[in-house]
């Protein structure tokens, strides 16, 4: 008896001790405070469009006052644990208390005040809810249609608005472009599964669902560049189903638009400088399963990354780009894929007209560079399990040798 | 009359030389017979009990190994496919094999001995609930242990979407051992659910009126109610999906003009009453404890039992907030997230009325009380962030994010978890005659307590920061990677803390020291027996007089001794106490079912390849539940008779000699 006397404090403070050393030991290493830095891509909190910042602001709403209930609540519950806790032997045989069932009045006051609480976080959950479904009316004239469809795994963006002469309606993948300070009316459909679209800096998420026509709205403040995510479970590669959203001034965006409508880019055979060392052929690095394809590019200035994208690199191997062009085609790339004005015109995979002008490659996942383009069309299957592309090579015995694999990549990127 | 009232009453030596062999009673009272046939609600509480601690083991090794695929960005413990069989099983496994079973094993033990019953009204149809709830567990995990091209366990999530489950998306008969394995366990919670309600309807002690039953009885039946009412809606929901899988049907077939939402919509009016049905148990535990380690009754027991039917009722009418961003329309989603915010209100007082419970009285710290504070702080805080996805516009950001995750994890651990953990701690003294060591518990507790809390805190983060659900892996560049570690060794400790705990209430049944009676001062009937208590649980079925029983009958001791020497005269007069004989059909008509859904997940909608050993199967399954449900009935529902001295001692020996 005396023994576990001694051991019952004991007890209570080796719990104690356990919070404390955990605390100290992730302090140094791993940048504890971190957890509080609340500006990620993807934060709900530091926010860029009015439909994320009234949802935000509600968020904070229901914060508040929660917060202070569990203050008062929490501090009338650890105050009558201390008070009321039999403190020695004495307490715990003392008499039982006064065999109370409760008070009625007490019941009903607190009943009341609960409804009360309510009531503040039920008025401007309605508000909200009015302004962020769809776009307010005296913006509706001015606002911009977009058709974003879900795939497994990546994102279709349309523009029923730009109508190619010939080609239906201008169409992007995996990077959308969206005009800054409008709103923007995007519709929601999917091809397969249900998927979602969410981009947390603009807007809350709304789900694409087979035979439902679901839309959203949203506004970029300014012109910026912003990580978007599938957040409804969709299959093997819901994890790696992402995009990017670029938000442009008007005459930016108008400058965008009219380069996109043009076809794909031709670089003439002839353009290759001359004496230009022979393309070198070395082999692709091995790359670790799910290894980032990131780099801090689009960390600092990303709009300024993004725009350098879209001119034209120096030192474009013509000939090689005239090889992968040929390759792209007699390796069946062009069954799935489009490439508008050079012969492509398959629908079931992501448009590439404009390839070598967008920052990321694989739906958001890889950033568009030479490596991580290799690594794609290397293997599929070991970036995205389960993608139909790397499907595609096992059903049509495709297999790219690394010369096939530079020729590709080269015409990829010098599609602008 | 007369004969429907003999064959109740029939004695051993009477009923065993007229039957034929089939219809042999089994009377093995240990061993692996008497565990396959018992119809005992303690023994098959035990079983239910135990089978819901392994699979709450082995979805805990689940999450282990999801939080260490996620320690790192861009980690690869797991493959992608590996990662979503995890999530699956992980939450199909807590929700259906752990959290609910370890409801229905304290609804079995504990409740009719707080009642004041011998065993439940139907005790055949309870072993079968066991049997068939095996059944389900075995076939939703079969697939771990076969090839997983064809095969393989679940990955298409605990919630099933349509139409990622239909046969295009998903052709693996992994899906097919999801949809059977839940609608079997459905089957067994069905019954399960019906045999509770029939026994706190008819079986209540005399005296023990409704206002005066024990909260924790009170929450059984609401939840069963709960139960009865909700599962048909997924069994539905199954039942299409398996035809649309199996037999070409297009209910949730987009391409021959199916409605994937409907699902949803099925799912969730299942869906969110589970929920409930988690954590309505939970509440009556608590209910439970804090009243007796405080030494003074519930304040406020009407508005409490109230507040759980409330909870029950209300959580009919908010499925869809469920599928705020599925575009319901503005008015839909607004009434929905109206309901919402009412379920605040019953939840509330629930709170207010544990602490009303506290205030003024002698608080024990024993182990079990612990827990409940515990669970008291731990359900604030995710009630809290329930309200907060009430507000359907916040809810847009947070839906299917880590912040839900954190959500749900602090009602359905620090919630449900936690008050089962506290029930197991303060009813062992009662089913095993033994008590776990205070300082042993409370390490648990506080390991437990901090792990969980560092596993979960820092997910509301993770959420707000944008990090969905579901995901196998995340890039470094995100702001995701402290909170992620803190969580990873959060659930470590939290696995430490579980680890203790489950070491610890072994060793204490295997080696622990006997302790007396009525360990915790109680105050409800099930204190009033021997422990571990005897088949029969009362030697007089008490009569109630005060809302807590037990606390009456120690403080109007003579007023009860006089009473219940009558009672047992009175017994004793009527044949002694009678028991049911065990059965082995339950058991049989449960093998059926197991071996007939195997069959059936089997099936292809092309079912050319194979069709013979499916079908023969299933229909070999079929007949074997059949013999077993014929011979069910036709071995009739008898009992024995016990007789016991005054030292309440029941002579094996001396079975009952009069019929009736």
């Amino acid at each position: 008896m005396r023994f576990s006397s001694f051991l019952q404090p004991l007890a209570r403070w080796s719990g104690r001790a356990g919070l404390a050393l955990a605390g100290l030991a992730l302090l140094p290493g791993c940048k504890f405070y971190d957890i509080w830095r609340m500006d990620g891509h993807q934060s709900t909190l530091v926010v860029d469009g009015p439909v994320a910042r009234s949802q935000r602001d509600l968020f904070y709403v229901t914060c508040w006052v929660t917060l202070v209930i569990f203050i008062l609540v929490g501090a009338v519950l650890a105050y009558a644990t201390w008070k009321f806790k039999a403190r020695n032997a004495a307490d715990e045989h003392a008499e039982p208390p006064e065999q109370g069932h409760g008070n009625p009045l007490v019941e009903m006051g607190l009943i009341a005040g609960s409804v009360l609480a309510l009531v503040i976080i039920a008025y401007p959950t309605l508000t909200s809810l009015w302004y962020t479904y769809d776009v307010p009316t005296e913006e509706k004239k001015d606002a911009y249609e977009i058709t974003a469809t879900g795939y497994q795994w990546w994102f279709k963006f349309e523009y029923p608005h730009e109508q190619i002469n010939g080609a239906g309606a201008l169409t992007a993948s995996n990077e959308l472009v969206i005009p800054a300070g409008r709103a923007v009316r995007v519709n929601l459909r999917t091809v397969d599964v249900i998927h979602s679209f969410w981009i947390p800096k603009l807007a809350g998420k709304v789900d694409m669902i087979p035979n439902r026509a679901n839309f959203l709205w949203l506004k970029a403040d300014q012109p910026g560049y912003f990580w978007g995510q599938c957040a409804e479970y969709c299959g093997d590669s819901h994890a790696v189903m992402r995009f990017r959203v670029v938000a442009l001034g008007p005459k930016e965006f108008n400058e965008w638009l009219d380069s996109q409508l043009q076809g794909a880019r031709s670089v003439a055979v002839k353009t290759a400088a001359a004496g230009q060392a022979k393309a070198q052929f070395a082999a692709l690095r091995t790359f670790k399963t799910n290894e980032a394809g990131v780099t801090d590019k689009f960390e600092v200035a990303p709009l300024e990354a993004w725009r350098a994208k879209q001119f034209p690199e120096k030192n474009e191997d013509g000939a090689l780009i005239a090889q992968g062009k040929a390759l792209f085609t007699s390796k069946t790339c062009m069954a799935c894929h489009t490439i508008r004005g050079h012969g492509a015109v398959g629908v079931t995979a992501p448009d590439l007209t404009h390839l070598g002008s967008r920052t990321t490659i694989a739906a958001g996942l890889l950033e568009n560079n030479r490596e991580q383009l290799q690594r794609w069309i290397h293997n599929p299957a070991a970036v995205k399990p389960g993608n139909k592309m790397a499907k595609g090579y096992i059903d049509n015995k495709i297999s790219l040798t690394p010369e096939d694999e530079a020729a590709l990549v080269a015409y990829l990127e010098s599609l602008k | 009359m007369d004969a429907l009232a003999k064959s109740d009453f029939h004695s051993k030596e009477e009923s065993a030389p007229a039957k034929p062999f089939v219809l042999w009673r089994p009377t093995a009272k240990s061993g692996l017979i008497d565990w396959l046939t018992t119809v005992d609600h303690k023994k098959i509480g035990f079983l239910y009990g135990f089978f819901a601690l392994i699979f709450f083991l082995v979805g805990g090794f689940e999450a282990l190994l999801i939080r260490t695929q996620l320690m790192f960005p861009n980690s690869d413990v797991l493959t992608a496919q590996q990662y979503n069989r995890m999530f699956t099983m992980h939450g199909t496994t807590m929700i259906f094999l752990a959290v609910m079973p370890l409801g229905a094993a304290f609804f079995n033990i504990i409740m009719p001995l707080q009642i004041g019953a011998r065993d439940v009204a139907f005790p055949r149809l309870n072993a079968f609930s066991l049997w068939t709830f095996c059944a389900g567990a075995i076939i939703v995990n079969i697939g771990w242990f076969l090839p997983s091209d064809r095969w393989g366990a679940p990955d298409a999530g605990w919630f099933g979407y349509s139409p990622l489950t239909s046969k295009g998306f998903n052709p693996a008969h992994a899906t097919d051992f999801w949809i059977m394995g839940l609608q079997l366990l459905g089957v067994a919670s069905i019954a399960a659910a019906l045999n509770f309600i029939v026994t706190i309807i008819n079986m209540r002690a005399p005296g023990m009126t409704m206002m005066r039953l024990p909260v924790f009885v009170w929450m059984t039946l609401i939840t069963s109610f709960l139960i009865i009412l909700s599962f048909p809606a997924i069994t539905i929901a199954l039942v299409e999906l398996m035809m649309d899988r199996q037999f070409g049907t297009n209910f949730f077939e987009v391409s021959g003009g199916g409605m994937p939402i409907l699902w949803q919509h099925l799912f969730w009016v299942f869906g969110h009453p589970e929920v409930y049905i988690l954590i309505l148990p939970a509440m009556g535990i608590v209910s439970e404890i804090l009243p007796c380690f405080s030494r003074k009754p519930l304040y406020g027991y009407p508005i409490v039992v109230f507040s759980g039917a409330s909870i029950g009722f209300l959580g009919f009418a908010v499925w869809s907030h469920h599928m705020f961003t599925t575009g319901l329309g503005a008015v839909a989603t607004a009434a929905f997230a109206l309901a919402t915010m009412c379920i605040a209100v019953p939840t509330g007082v629930k709170i207010f009325n544990w602490i009303g419970t506290l205030w003024g009285g002698h608080l024990q710290m024993r182990t079990p009380m612990m827990f409940a504070l515990g669970f008291i702080w731990m359900f604030m805080i995710g009630g809290f962030s329930g309200i907060m996805h009430s507000a359907a516009p916040a809810d847009a950001q947070q839906q299917d994010s880590y912040f839900v995750v954190a959500h749900f994890h602090y009602v359905l651990i620090g919630g449900s978890i936690f008050a089962l953990l506290a029930g197991i701690h303060y009813w062992f003294p009662l089913i095993f005659g033994k008590k776990v060591s205070e300082f042993w518990g409370k390490l648990s507790f506080w390991v437990i307590f901090i792990g969980f809390n560092t596993t979960f805190f820092p997910q509301h983060f993770l959420g707000l920061n944008g990090m969905p659900r579901r995901t196998f892996t995340y890039d470094p560049n995100m702001g995701w990677n402290t909170a992620n570690f803190i969580s990873t060794i959060g659930s470590y400790v939290l696995g430490v803390g579980m680890l203790i705990y489950f070491v610890v209430i072994v060793y204490t049944y295997l080696k622990g020291k006997r302790i007396g009676h009525d360990v915790w001062d109680g105050r409800t009937l099930e204190w009033s027996i021997p422990n571990p208590p005897p088949e029969y649980n009362f030697r007089v079925i008490p009569t109630v007089h005060a809302r807590d029983a037990w606390w009456y009958e120690k403080h109007h001791k003579e007023e009860i001794a006089q009473e219940q020497a009558e009672h047992a005269k009175a017994e004793a007069a009527h044949g002694g106490i009678h028991m049911p004989f065990s059965s082995i059909y339950p058991f049989v008509a449960s093998f059926g079912i197991l071996i007939a859904s195997i069959g059936i997940t089997a099936f292809d909608s092309n079912p050319a390849p194979g069709i013979h050993w499916k079908l023969g199967l299933s229909l070999t399954g079929g007949i074997v539940m059949f013999i077993g449900i014929y011979l069910w009935s036709l071995e009739g529902n008898e009992g024995y008779h016990l007789h016991l001295d005054d030292e309440s001692h029941a002579p094996e020996t001396k079975p009952s000699a009069k019929p009736h």
